[in-house]
């Protein structure tokens, strides 16, 4: 379930949180790719960027919600 | 064939990207949960029902009491009296009745009836009315002080706990004037404050999960009420009677919460609940 979230006594909005989250997990990804070499199998990399940044936001608000 | 591979990949994310984007903002913007929730109890204000001195307070700050617990007594010393003074009073109402129908009856039964007149007659048997009146009243003056000195044991209405006890013993309290507070025992419930565009999504007897801030306890319950009206600040009038309209920003509105309220299961003994804490609801889908 989505619910407020306290980090020593500021309460934030459960958004607040996942996309830090997701955009950290999404800049690992870039690192990743790009040391494997497997950016240049990208046509459009702020298309990609971005749908991929929305891709995990979505993934972290599911397994939030499956996990609590 | 590189180049479909690029463009694919890319379209492939790209997609996917809007279908978790759309479902990220339904199920963020029209779920219904709140993280504005309040939890409430049936708080009980204790007035005393006479003033006079505190003389004795029998309970402390936060303490929890049974249903009909003594919590302070007021100082009797004015009651006793007055007790016997209407004790008095009855006493004297009750022999001036004894009078009165006693001269009403030898009246009434004298042999000759032409010695006394027919208005006589009335005169005394209604001054015997009147005299059973006085003692009724009298009685009634008596049954009011005894209750009087009895109300000045104040015991608790219901079972709960003591809340912001500032009352001490030598205090002057006031009829009617409130003095503590009683929290009324297993009487918390939770309020969600929902906002109209969700509100759609609530009705009663719809499970809920609520979480205390801080806690990773899930607690349970169930909607048993949505609010039927909340203020108009549009409709207040000024001095004049004309109606105080707002300004509005043309495009950004802001919607309205609608308190609902939210019955809670039975919570776990190590979990502490205060009216007033706040908590997250999050209400199951039907």
């Amino acid at each position: 379930m989505l619910h407020e979230l306290g980090f020593g006594g500021m309460l934030f909005s459960p958004l607040v949180v996942f996309v830090p989250i997701a955009f950290a997990l999404s800049f690992v990804s870039r690192l990743v790719l790009h040391q494997l070499d497997l950016r240049r199998l990208i046509w459009k990399e702020a298309w990609f960027d971005v749908g991929l940044f929305v891709c995990y936001l979505a993934a972290v608000v599911y397994l939030y919600e499956s996990w609590t | 064939m590189g180049k479909l591979l690029r463009v694919g990949v890319t379209l492939a994310v790209v997609a996917v990207a809007i279908v978790a984007g759309i479902w990220v903002w339904n199920y963020y913007l029209y779920s219904p949960w709140t993280r504005d929730g309040r939890v409430r109890a049936d708080v009980i204000i204790i007035a005393p029902d006479v003033s006079g001195w505190v003389t004795q307070l029998a309970v402390r700050n936060h303490q929890k009491v049974n249903k009909g617990d003594l919590l302070f007594t007021i100082d009797d010393t004015r009651f006793i009296p007055q007790i016997a003074e209407a004790e008095a009073l009855v006493e004297q109402k009750r022999v001036a009745w004894e009078l009165a129908k006693h001269q009403d009856r030898r009246r009434r039964l004298l042999p000759a009836r032409q010695v006394i007149s027919e208005e006589d007659l009335d005169i005394y048997r209604i001054q015997a009315e009147a005299a059973k009146a006085s003692y009724d009243l009298a009685l009634a003056q008596l049954n009011s002080a005894r209750i009087d000195l009895q109300r000045t044991r104040v015991v608790a209405p219901e079972s709960g706990t003591i809340s912001n006890l500032t009352l001490r013993e030598g205090n002057y309290v006031t009829r009617a004037t409130s003095v503590l507070s009683l929290v009324k025992k297993n009487s918390f419930y939770v309020t969600g404050y929902f906002e109209e565009t969700k509100l759609q999504l609530v009705h009663v007897g719809q499970a809920a999960r609520i979480r205390l801030m801080g806690d990773s306890r899930t607690l349970s319950g169930k909607v048993t009420s949505i609010a039927k009206g909340i203020a108009d600040i549009n409709t207040n009038g000024n001095q004049q009677l004309l109606p105080e309209v707002q300004q509005t920003f043309n495009w950004v509105r802001l919607a309205q919460r609608i308190p609902v309220d939210i019955e809670l299961e039975p919570v776990p003994e190590d979990v502490n609940i205060s009216a007033g804490m706040t908590v997250s609801i999050y209400l199951e889908h039907e």
